[in-house]
């Protein structure tokens, strides 16, 4: 087992969700949601949704272009969560329906994709 | 056309008759020959809102936009002195399209068929071996294309002298967009739908909300509520060729904890930005003949649905920031506020195509519009009127001829 810590200090918990929902790029993360199982998004929103203020309230001490390679991962992390808290705590049981449609819209610009 | 200063209203229990209460033709919402005219009558000749400013941010920034339905492109600059100026994208020597960058910085234009030059004012600068055309340089200007800023969109018109300044055309409504996040921004983000639908049918969607709990029933929970089940909105109102509505809210709606958190991260920041208590906050904004603009700061958008052809269209929604992400939390309350608006208007692209399949097998003559859904009337009226008049226009000019 890969030991190495991906992210900063008091976020162990998500150290699991980093492959899957660390990712770079507003379209890629509304993607990710939209092909992901409902099994890894009620997975990943359990363990996150508690941890998002306490992320933010760290990753807020340093300007956005400061960030490490562990907060810039966290910062990734805690976006994707944005997405998927909608298709868990929104959509629910409707979600594949959602997705369905959801496919048709195509994120060209995204305020997170500057200076990342 | 002379049109009162005011913007009239209707409150939600009053009586919507006032703009009629037939049924609408169905032909309008399909038929490529009503569409031809409507690219004549509106979309020739109405200020169309093409971009915004922070697309052109200094000197030298230049953009440059499609208008399909009237099968031009237009070239948008700043030049040195900072004037924003329009021009068709048409090389005057043989007609080749200038610019093919969508955008970019740049004060000098070069054809690439022959290399004539143009500056970002549009005058032919230099063209090589020109001493053996029958032509003065002065006359080979780009054409100009009448082009203004409200509340920080661009607008042009494509008609060589329009009737009206565009300060004129939105009336009370260009001060009140002044007050709106979108006059203050400096980007934004966007995302984008393509449709099988005719324009006018497409932005009715976005214009009634009586659509609202059916197509939008996890979404668009906090629209509703047993007081109010359809979720109508407080009042209507009209100015011209233009309307608004009020948007009504459950003041019993529960958020979800999560969309909690990301609500109060939205409101921390449009406090900081000074949009705390805003007059317009409720207000949705439909600025014919195609642009909405919803008052919110905190899901400050515009949608523009673009007319591609008879049952092809556009959809593009770009929500307004005051400044860069400056931190973790401000990035994180715009993304949620982008996703929450996607998601809500990605559930209406399907519903708008069965739409079009079913009134395009010419099966109806009429379709009908109940007293809220009293804007897609308004719209379908205006819409015609214009067509009307140029129909009318038309046929005294061949008569004549
Ligand atoms: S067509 Fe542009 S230089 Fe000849
Ligand atoms: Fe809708």
């Amino acid at each position: 087992m890969n030991t190495e810590r991906n992210l900063p200090e008091g976020f162990e918990q998500l150290e699991p969700y980093v492959e899957s929902w660390s990712i770079a790029g507003a379209a890629n993360r509304s993607r990710r949601r939209i092909d992901s199982s409902e099994q890894e998004r009620v997975a990943f929103f359990n363990a996150a949704k508690e941890l998002a203020g306490p992320a933010l309230a760290l990753l807020d001490q340093k300007p956005l272009d400061q960030l490490d390679d562990r907060e810039t991962r966290l910062m990734n992390l805690i976006l994707s969560l944005a997405h998927v808290s909608l298709a868990v705590e929104i959509q629910g049981d409707d979600e594949p329906k959602h997705a369905k449609n959801s496919r048709h819209i195509t994120i060209t610009r995204a305020s997170s994709d500057f200076n990342a | 056309m002379a049109e009162s200063p005011a913007t009239q209203h209707i409150e939600l229990d009053e009586d919507h008759a006032h703009l009629g209460t037939g049924p609408i033709p169905a032909g309008p919402y399909y038929q490529p020959e009503y569409f031809d005219l409507e690219r004549e009558a509106i979309f020739r000749r109405t200020w169309l809102q093409i971009a915004h400013i922070s697309e052109l941010p200094e000197p030298g920034s230049f953009i440059v936009r499609p208008v399909e339905i009237a099968r031009a492109s237009i070239l948008i600059t700043r030049g040195r002195d900072g004037e924003i100026r329009a021009f068709h994208n048409v090389c005057t020597h043989r007609g080749t399209q200038l610019v093919s960058d969508d955008s970019g910085k740049r004060s000098l234009f070069s054809c690439p068929y022959h290399m004539w030059t143009f500056s970002d004012d549009g005058e032919l600068r230099s063209a090589p071996d020109f001493e053996r055309f029958y032509v003065d340089k002065s006359q080979c200007s780009l054409s100009k294309v009448a082009v203004d800023v409200c509340a920080g969109l661009v607008f042009i018109n494509l008609d060589s002298s329009p009737e009206q300044s565009l300060r004129e055309y939105l009336g009370p409504f260009a001060e009140e967009l002044e007050q709106l996040p979108v006059a203050r921004a400096t980007t934004f983000s966007e995302y984008t739908y393509e449709i099988e639908g005719n324009w006018k049918l497409t932005y009715d969607n976005f214009q009634e909300n009586y659509h609202l709990r059916f197509i939008h029933p996890r979404s668009g929970e906090a629209a509703n509520g047993p007081q109010n089940p359809f979720g109508y909105p407080i009042r209507y109102g009209f100015h011209g060729p233009h309307r608004t509505q009020t948007i009504w809210s459950n003041p019993d709606a529960r958020p979800k904890p999560f969309q909690t958190f990301g609500f109060m991260k939205g409101a921390e920041f449009a406090i900081k930005d000074g949009f705390g208590a805003s007059a317009q906050g409720k207000e949705y904004y439909a600025i014919f003949p195609n642009l909405f603009i919803l008052g919110s700061p905190m899901t400050p958008f515009s949608q523009s649905v673009v007319p591609i052809s008879a049952n092809r269209s556009r959809g593009i929604i770009r929500m307004y920031w005051i400044g860069e992400d400056d931190c973790a939390s401000r990035r994180f309350a715009r993304e949620y506020a982008m996703a929450t608006a996607r998601d809500i208007h990605s559930e209406d692209r399907a519903v708008i195509q069965a739409g079009q399949r079913g009134l395009e097998s010419g099966a109806l003559s009429h379709i009908h519009f109940q007293s809220q859904e009293i804007l897609c009337r308004h719209l379908f009226q205006e819409v015609d009127k214009r067509v009307e008049a140029y129909r009318a226009e038309r046929d005294a000019a061949r008569a004549k001829a």
